[in-house]
């Protein structure tokens, strides 16, 4: 049955009259083929033009409502609800763009005019096939996954959970805690990294909301926005975390040492190890890699002194799967790989140290307890070259961005330098110095003009031995001169890279990545914490570098907009997805390859469409040769039929 | 030919950036040519090639396809396939004779006002000469 | 040389063992020694089978024509066929198993070289021959073929007789295939695209003008499209009269059928019906010529698609039919595509 539509041209004062005649337009429509009712008002979009939107759909029995007005991105939702409280379903109503598209670009009033009928009846055309559609309801797992178990992850998890939704935290290593623990102090305040988070740690550990899965990783994650399965590999620990009482006879008879990677290689530590003391969850894990064998044959000298018996060679990798109706990627930062760093020595001697590595001598729990030493022979070195942009900001060579911490933490380091070494003197070469934070450009200048460190703007060409000293060749641009320092130790604020498992996380969790690297967010401004995956939101550096305050900031900001998900009965879906046309589909699978929410399968040889995931682009429907997918109510017919009008109405 | 013909333009435009563009032309109140009907689509990626062909058809002078550019894409890479499929086009129509200039593609961001106003000058501007297109009109 | 006999023993096996349900293949023709395709059901009858040079046939059509067949059964036979391949008919066949049409398990394929040559083009044929009725056509030494007429033998140069696509092809024996029969000799053709450059010299006017000859010459007998492997869609979105109109169908859904083009052969009808077909093709056209071959007009209708598999090639790096794993042309993207036509 043919639609009964009716036509409502908006004045919008001058706006649009001004340059359109709008009763021509209304007359012109009035006496379009199946228009019941055509009328031009002054403001459609006050409450009198909306009110006799919604009396005339109801005194002509309309069906259809087509607006001739500003872009749909204004009013489009007003008028739809308006068309919605008489009765009509939000398809029945369209906008027909006739100001930003017309009236406002153009000055010739005949010719706007005649556009702006074109326009409106093109409009009217589409609405005719429009179908009647309700919003897609989707169930929520009120649960979230979060990978990653740094500072961003625990402090997602603990807003989640205080917020009573169910958290799954995810890491990699056998402790959470991530870089933040490895460091000294943090800036600008110089508060002991440790001591400030080792309480959210035992929080989000003992947290009755918090699942804790660690040494485990991500493996598989199926399904969509509030409906998505996760499988979690537990690699095993071949200690059992309830039984074992950090007795440390193990490690002490265990004879493989291995570089520790929580000292950066800085010392080494046995093959079963606790990664540091304040480790969460408090135990043992046994690196099998290491370990000459898990039969007892080839040692077991851990297995025969474990008093508690917690020691259990026969654990197997666990696949644990978990319903979540979120997902927060938290996967931090790796350093730039050393082989990269060749110039300045980095690897090749010991006394070229990473930024991290110095975080490890200054922490009192490091290494040197405290004391800041040379790796390679115990001395306090007197002259030490912090290098900053090691790494970064560098495009031809190493990664194009800036990794925005470094400025900061070579101050600090520098700063601590000198509360360890009154009498030494501590160079920094940097490019620019960034310290846009809240106290961060006070606390660079009493570096400076306190400490007595001593800023040299320029770049670094090379780094070599030389009778037992580090000899920094570099340049001061603003002396305009060429600078050899004799240093004893020489610290690189090395750029931070996305952590190495990003690139497959990506790929599993469907979450695009920018050409760094990281993780994209769905829009660099407005929507900074989400993905463009529905459900997937970012938080910290695997979004791109940050500090401490804002990856916390950022957590919270991922937290709630988990919450505003999790905390709906269901999710609501746009109805304006693909749908097949079975008896036309052949099965080929183009618009699998397509599409890109991954929402379309082949079942018995036929595609199928998953509503909740297709996001309604068409690009399956350009891609069909046979016409058999289409987007519902921008169909190819819809296009046809469009076309038709605005070329002089062939059909 | 008619030099003076008034040339007849769709604009298959992407809603997030091209669409959005030319609403930025509107807000902004630059002026272009009134010869353009502009077809709001969700994604470039979505313009069927036989969209364009049924456009020249129905009596097109000239057909706009415009979207995000690229990595801009509101459905992450629809517009990469649009690109292909164009590119194709673009070849194919010239080498059966019919004037390059009648099929242009383009990226047009939400910001780009200017651009879009730009190119649809530029569009007309070198289809006017060309007068009506006649090759792919049906003529019953 | 393919020794036939080896390509009939293994057919006659196959059917003998129950292990094909047929065999689609070529057998003498009843006209003048002119091959034509045949589905072998009996296991005697694999002696028939022929390999020369008047084999012309994409018999990918026939793999496309069962399956349809079959799907209609309600107890189909779900043995696999066995089909002999050419170059081109193989690349076919990896078109449909990319499009999933078909699976690998559902055809064994009888790979035959296309022996450093190619099938010959009856045009040419009869021409040289004046009219004169071919008794026999057969593969000769170092590409020639041979032609018997009235017990008399000639021997021809490949560039004087076989079809145009043959001595355009680049892949003269097959890309997939069970068992293989004859010699993979690697063809470069000095210029495969020499037609479709010789057309874009032409000025925009003359091209216009070549086309228009030549589209106006289209009946819409649909003849390209049915001998097409690659058309096995049910309907075909350009044409309004491939539309199923069941019982069943509604006005509703008739009155949703678009009509791209109208019926009649106009030449504006005509264009847009030529122009959506090598758009349709494009990446899936493997150059086998049957559409130029059965054209009763003789439109250069090779001459469109040749065109988008040279930009296939040039643009994307792709080329139709040789790998039945990758993604199709259009359905997939490399970042670095070329977008300098881009505004």
């Amino acid at each position: 049955m043919r639609k009964k539509i009716g036509v409502f041209v908006c004045h919008c004062g001058i706006n649009i009259a001004g340059t359109v005649d709008v009763k021509t337009v209304a007359k012109e429509l009035s006496q379009y083929p199946g228009i019941e009712y055509a009328v031009d008002y002054v403001y459609m979009c006050s409450d009198p033009g909306q009110n006799m939107i919604i009396e005339k759909i109801m005194e002509k029995k309309l069906d259809g409502v087509v607006v001739a007005c500003c872009s749909p991105n204004l009013h489009e939702s007003t008028f739809r609800r308006a068309a919605q409280s008489a009765g009509l379903n939000p398809f029945e109503c369209e906008i027909a763009n006739i100001r930003e598209q017309c009236s406002w670009v153009h000055k010739d009033k005949e010719k706007a005019t005649e556009k702006a009928i074109k326009i409106t009846e093109g409009v009217v055309e589409k609405i005719r096939w429009n179908e009647r559609l309700q919003p897609i309801k989707v169930p929520v797992t009120k649960r979230a996954l979060i990978i990653g178990g740094g500072i961003a992850g625990i402090q997602t998890a603990l807003d989640l959970a205080n917020s009573d939704i169910e958290v799954v935290l995810v890491e990699k290593n056998p402790s959470i805690g991530g870089h933040m623990i490895q460091l000294s102090e943090t800036f600008p305040t110089l508060d002991c990294s440790q001591c400030i988070l080792t309480p959210k740690m035992v929080e989000v550990s003992k947290h009755p909301k918090v699942k804790l899965y660690t040494y485990s990783e991500v493996q598989e994650v199926s399904g969509y926005v509030g409906n998505f399965q996760a499988k979690i590999l537990q690699k095993p620990r071949y200690v059992d975390p309830d039984k074992c009482t950090l007795c440390d006879e193990c490690s002490q008879v265990c004879p493989v040492v291995v570089p520790n990677e929580f000292d950066l290689g800085l010392t080494g530590r046995k093959a079963v190890y606790i990664p540091f003391p304040q480790a969460i969850p408090a135990t043992y894990t046994l690196d099998i890699e290491a370990c000459p064998g898990v039969l007892p044959i080839a040692c077991g000298k851990c297995w025969d002194v474990c008093e508690p018996k917690a020691i259990n060679f026969d654990m197997q990798p666990e696949v644990i799967e978990e319903k979540v109706g979120a997902v927060v990627v938290a996967t931090g930062y790796d350093l730039y790989d050393k082989k990269n760093m060749a110039e300045y020595g980095y690897g090749k001697y010991p006394d070229v140290l990473d930024g991290l590595q110095f975080e490890r001598l200054l922490s009192a729990s490091g290494p040197t307890r405290g004391k800041i030493l040379r790796p390679s022979d115990h001395m306090e070195p007197k002259e030490i070259v912090f290098i900053q942009c090691a790494g970064s900001r560098d495009p031809e060579l190493h990664n194009k961005y800036c990794s925005r911490i470094c400025c900061m933490y070579t101050a600090k380091h520098a700063k601590l330098y000198k509360h360890h070494v009154h009498d030494g003197q501590a160079y920094v070469f940097y490019i620019d110095i960034r310290a846009g934070g809240k106290g961060y450009e006070e606390f660079v200048n009493r570096s400076m003009e306190e400490e007595g460190v001593l800023y040299l703007r320029g770049k670094v060409s090379k780094v070599f031995e030389e009778n037992g000293k580090l000899v920094v060749w570099g340049v001061d641009t603003l002396a305009g001169q060429d600078i050899e320092i004799r240093a004893d130790m020489v610290v690189l604020a090395m750029a931070i890279r996305p952590s190495s498992g990003a690139e497959k996380l990506a790929k599993l969790l469907k979450v695009a990545q920018d050409s760094d690297g990281f993780f994209a967010e769905a829009h660099p401004k407005l929507r900074p914490v989400e993905s463009l995956t529905a459900g997937v939101f970012l938080a910290g550096v695997a979004q791109a570098p940050k500090d401490i305050p804002d990856t916390v900031s950022q957590a919270g900001g991922a937290a709630i907009k988990v919450v505003s998900i999790l905390s709906q009965p269901e999710l609501l879906h746009s109805p304006l997805v693909a749908r097949v046309n079975k008896s036309l589909c052949t099965g080929c699978g183009m618009c699998v390859e397509v599409c890109p929410f991954s929402a379309i399968s082949l079942h018995e040889d036929k595609a199928e469409v998953n509503e909740v995931l297709c996001e309604g682009c068409g690009t399956c429907a350009a891609t069909c040769l046979r016409a058999a997918i289409e987007v519902k109510n921008l169909t190819h017919l819809q296009i046809y039929d469009m076309l038709g009008v605005y070329l002089g109405g062939l059909r | 030919m008619n030099k003076d013909h008034e040339p007849r333009i769709v604009a298959f435009l992407c809603k997030w950036c091209s669409s959005a563009g030319s609403d930025m032309a509107g807000v902004s109140r630059l002026e272009y040519p009134p010869n353009v009907i502009p077809i709001t689509v969700m994604c470039s990626g979505s313009v069927s090639p036989i969209y364009i062909l049924s456009a020249f058809n129905l009596g097109a002078d000239g057909v706009l396809v415009s979207g995000c550019h690229p990595g801009d894409c509101h459905y992450i890479k629809g517009n990469m396939y649009a690109r292909r499929r164009m590119a194709l086009l673009k070849e194919l129509l010239p080498y059966l004779g019919l004037e390059p200039e009648r099929f242009q593609m383009s990226w047009v961001s939400a910001a780009e006002g200017v651009k879009f106003t730009q190119i649809i000058k530029d569009f007309v501007a070198q289809l006017k000469p060309l007068g009506p297109q006649t090759y792919l009109r049906r003529s019953l | 040389m393919v020794k036939i006999s080896d390509v009939r023993q293994e057919a006659k096996r196959l059917l003998e063992k129950g292990k094909v349900r047929g065999v689609v293949g070529y057998v003498p023709g009843t006209r003048g020694g002119w091959a034509i395709p045949y589905l072998i059901q009996e296991a005697e009858r694999a002696e028939q089978l022929v390999w020369d040079p008047t084999c012309v046939h994409n018999l990918a059509l026939f793999v496309v024509e069962e399956k349809k067949e079959q799907a209609k059964q309600k107890e189909p036979d779900k043995r696999p066929l066995a089909v002999m391949v050419k170059g081109c008919d193989s690349r076919a066949i990896n078109v449909l198993l990319q499009e999933k049409f078909i699976n690998r398990e559902e055809v064994v394929l009888l790979g035959v070289s296309c022996e450093n040559s190619g099938v010959v083009d009856r045009r040419k044929i009869t021409h040289l021959l004046h009219g004169q009725q071919a008794g026999e056509i057969r593969f000769g030494d170092n590409g020639n073929i041979v032609v018997v007429v009235n017990s008399e033998r000639r021997i021809f140069d490949p560039q004087e007789v076989l079809a145009d696509r043959c001595l355009e092809c680049q892949y003269n024996f097959p890309v997939v295939f069970d068992y293989f029969y004859g010699e993979k000799i690697k063809k470069t053709p000095p210029a495969p695209y020499a037609q479709v450059e010789k057309l874009e010299s032409f000025s925009l006017e003359k091209r216009r003008q070549f086309w228009e000859e030549e589209m106006a010459r289209c009946l819409r007998c649909y003849a390209c499209r049915s001998v097409c492997p690659m058309c096995y869609c049910a309907e075909c979105v350009v044409d309004p009269i491939s539309f199923a109109v069941e019982p069943t169908t509604t006005a509703e859904e008739k009155a949703k059928k678009i009509k791209w083009i109208e019926k009649s052969p106009l030449l504006s009808e005509n264009f847009v019906y030529h122009l959506v077909r090598a758009i349709h093709l494009a990446g899936r056209c493997v150059d086998c010529g049957e559409c130029e071959r059965v054209c009763p007009e003789g439109i250069s209708i090779r001459l469109l698609n040749k065109k988008l598999e040279r930009e296939a090639l040039r643009l994307f790096n792709y080329v139709a039919g040789t790998d039945s794993q990758a993604p199709s042309l259009l359905s997939t993207f490399q970042e670095t595509d070329p977008e300098d036509f881009i505004w």
